[in-house]
């Protein structure tokens, strides 16, 4: 209610509320319309400086608190105001791996910015662009900070999948010398941010570079490996490991099930991104991975995978790029930035419909769309506004792509290779608070666990189970634990 | 990196390839594909495998030279290595004690069906193999199925030689044989329009008809969607509930058609495929 009065007693230098948020450079709309450069620049040393005074170092730190995987964000802040980059980088790199990632792709503004006592004057710190200031700044140097390993446990932990969740469990358990083996089902390592993420967003040399990092803690990195498949969750406890943790991510696309929607050139988001974003189809035919693209392309549903489709349909070469949501703005589960960059794209947004079916040219192309228009009924008793079609307000809308973005079931491959996994009746494993699964010694996290939510809480799941998992393989069969402080001579 | 150890020239534009995959080479099983990836500008195209040896850690498929990826290939020879080989994906092709089976290949499908036909044989059936070939001069694999089948018939594109001219004829045959000579199931790995043909001519006679059905795929892992078709009115994704399906119930045949003129032009997929419109019936 008052801190904001309280910490202007003590640090006496400290000068009165800055409420003058530094914005982050851009690429200007219609330039970026064109290119998969990435879109915001950056700060520079100087707008970071200021952004960072701006910070009053309030005692409660609710914006850790506000963070999912709790980076002791004020402090990383001091450093910059001391001018100490080196230092925030390292206070940084405790809590997280991923930095690069985290100041871009995180929603700042529902965790540690929402949280920051300058929000209640509606301006708070730009936490992700320091972060991301931080991180880059780093990448400049050439050399990466590295954390205190802790000495060799003996213990051997096989993480599957190589998405935010298994990377952040990777490095967490190598850093207290557990000997770690990372399993990834394709030929590169970071799930989600690899084949999801555009580059505009989350340029994959970042994300590259962040995986180097973890695989510098001496996480041993297996691609081309699908468990389930190579290796049965079981083959993997009763061989080498003592503990598993599974993030396989997100798996089987939703689909609407209405009439047309297999058409050709209806595609699911998760194909037409990973075409896009993994395969680098907008490099084709330099990259060998094609993309057919028309010039009218919808895209259903309100998510920020749909923001990503929607934005990469403009940079592919589209005309007119329309977002089909069947609620209204304000329920959009997208974050404000994109769907605002979005905009400034030129993307047009239709809210209050929905397709009903999807109509061929007569060679099973896709020519167009039903659709129907929504209204939001009275909230309900959960206080939810659920849309309801509006009889006989059919109509169709021209269109030669559609990218549907409705979300994804859980891959079945492990769950079905697993009898004794618990699994809820969607299809997700089921977990404890701190992601231990209903089978011995194995954890779970990630889209697997959630059915689809956010690489932040991906990672926070994550750190919560590494954790869990750092206390049982210390305390279960001390016996097998060797004294000697043997490896991790890597950097 | 995955080394070839060896490349064999089947027939013109035919080849097979030996990758030294272990990991793969432990778990494959009849029926089932990997995805590979040539280098690093590479796209991930499925290959259905043709044989494996687990002791020696290697994995053979058979492909046909159709578009840039499949010439690259038919370009690396023994010691050029892969950037990526994942399997085996997909479910294994079921196989059980039926009585009498007839296999209908074509294509690779010469090649890879012959594990399923192995397997078919250890569990005591009774085999027919139709294989279709354009000429003499492109076929290949012969060998191994006149050893494995009990009965081996060849439909080649040409008269003469004494052999078939069409496949759907010796189908025919067969078919107005049972149930005097009984068919008990028809598996069918050949282009997707005979594979339509086959459904449509055993679903009056409620004869068992598994198909293995190819689509488009991108990540083959259950991961992107591409590969998803309609089965007994829901949609089923080929990399993870296939590739064999059974025929009678495959409901989108136009589309799934269809969607291989999508890449056309680009992809592996077609062996000097024009579209003629045949989606369209």
């Amino acid at each position: 209610m008052t801190e904001a009065k309280q910490p202007k007693a003590s640090p006496k230098k400290k000068p009165k509320l800055n409420l003058n948020r530094v914005e982050m450079p851009k690429q200007s709309e219609h330039e970026r319309r064109h290119n998969f450069d990435e879109v915001a620049l950056g700060y520079s040393w100087e707008l970071a400086k200021e952004e960072a005074s701006r910070c009053i170092q309030c005692k409660k730190r609710p914006c850790q608190q506000g963070c999912p995987v709790n980076i002791d964000i004020p402090d990383f802040i001091a450093a910059l105001q001391r001018e100490d980059i080196e230092e925030a980088a390292k206070v940084l790199k405790k809590k997280t791996s991923l930095p690069g990632v985290c100041g871009r792709v995180c929603p700042q503004e529902l965790q540690c910015e929402n949280a920051c006592t300058l929000n209640k004057k509606g301006a708070p710190v730009a936490i992700g662009r320091l972060e991301r200031f931080i991180a880059d700044w780093e990448r400049t140097q050439g050399s990466a900070t590295m954390p205190d390993m802790a000495p060799s446990t003996g213990k051997k932990v096989a993480v599957v999948g190589s998405g935010p969740s298994g990377l952040t469990v990777a490095s967490d358990l190598a850093i207290l010398g557990h000997q770690v083996v990372l399993f990834e089902a394709l030929h590169v390592a970071g799930g989600v941010l690899m084949y999801g993420i555009p580059q505009f967003r989350l340029p994959k040399e970042i994300v590259q570079r962040e995986v180097r990092y973890v695989q510098s803690l001496g996480v041993d990195l297996r691609l081309n490996t699908v468990i389930g498949i190579n290796y049965s969750l079981d083959e993997l406890l009763n061989g080498e490991f003592h503990a598993v943790y599974l993030a396989p991510g997100a798996g089987l696309p939703k689909f609407m099930r209405v009439p047309g929607e297999n058409l050709n050139m209806v595609y699911s988001a998760n194909e037409f991104l990973t075409r896009t974003n993994l395969m680098k189809a907008y490099l084709y035919p330099e990259y060998a991975t094609p993309l057919k693209m028309g010039k009218r392309v919808a895209v259903i549903g309100g998510g920020n995978v749909a923001m990503d489709a929607a934005r990469c349909s403009v940079r592919l070469g589209a005309q007119e790029v329309y977002v089909i949501y069947r609620r209204t703005r304000a329920e959009m589960p997208a974050r404000l930035e994109e769907v605002e960059n979005a905009e400034e794209e030129g993307i047009q947004f239709h809210f209050l419909c929905n397709p009903t079916g999807f109509l061929s040219d007569g060679r099973n192309n896709v020519a167009a769309m039903e659709l129907i228009r929504m209204r939001l009924t009275e909230p309900d008793e959960s206080g939810r506004r659920r849309p309801v079609p509006i009889p006989g307000s059919e109509y169709i809308m021209d269109v030669d792509t559609v990218v549907v973005s409705l979300g994804t079931s859980p891959n079945p491959l492990i769950p079905s290779t697993t009898p004794d996994l618990e699994v809820s009746r969607w299809g997700t494993v089921v977990v404890d608070e701190r992601g231990r699964t209903s089978k011995a010694r194995v954890w779970a996290g990630g889209d697997i666990v959630s059915g689809g939510a956010t690489v932040i809480s991906a990672m926070g799941e994550g750190r919560r189970a590494a954790a869990a998992m750092h206390e049982f393989l210390s305390n279960g069969q001390k016996k097998i634990i060797p004294p000697s402080p043997s490896k991790d001579g890597e950097s | 990196m995955y080394p070839i150890v060896d490349h064999e020239v089947l027939a013109p534009r035919v080849h097979r390839l030996r990758v030294q995959a272990p990991v793969v080479a432990e778990k494959a099983k009849p029926g089932q594909f990997v995805i590979l990836i040539i280098d690093e500008k590479g796209e991930r195209v499925p290959f259905t495998i043709s044989d494996w040896d687990r002791d020696a850690g290697t994995v053979d498929f058979v492909f046909i030279e159709v578009g840039k990826t499949t010439r690259q290939l038919a370009a690396l020879q023994p010691g050029d290595e892969l950037l990526s080989f994942i399997g085996p994906l997909g479910r294994p092709a079921e196989v059980d004690h039926y009585g009498h089976v007839v296999t209908v290949l074509s294509g690779y499908g010469i090649a890879a069906t012959v594990p399923i036909i192995r397997a078919l044989k250890e569990q005591g059936n009774t085999v027919t193999t139709i294989v279709q070939a354009p000429d003499r001069e492109r076929l290949f694999g012969q060998k191994p199925l006149e050893e494995l089948s009990d009965q081996l018939i060849l439909a080649l594109g040409t008269r003469g030689d004494g052999m078939m001219e069409s496949t759907t004829v010796a189908v025919r045959k067969l078919l107005d044989a049972h149930p005097r000579k009984r068919i008990d199931r028809v598996v069918a790995m050949c282009s997707l329009c005979l594979m339509r043909v086959l459904s449509e001519m055993t679903r009056p006679l409620g004869i068992k008809t598994m198909v293995h059905l190819t689509p488009v795929m991108v990540d083959g892992t259950g991961m992107c969607g591409a590969c998803r078709l309609s089965v007994g009115g829901t949609n089923r994704f080929a990399c993870v509930h296939g590739p064999e399906f059974d025929g009678h119930e495959v409901d989108g045949w136009e589309v799934l058609m269809a969607r291989r003129c999508t890449y056309a032009d680009e992809s592996i997929l077609q062996q000097g495929f024009q579209c003629r419109g045949c989606s369209q019936w």
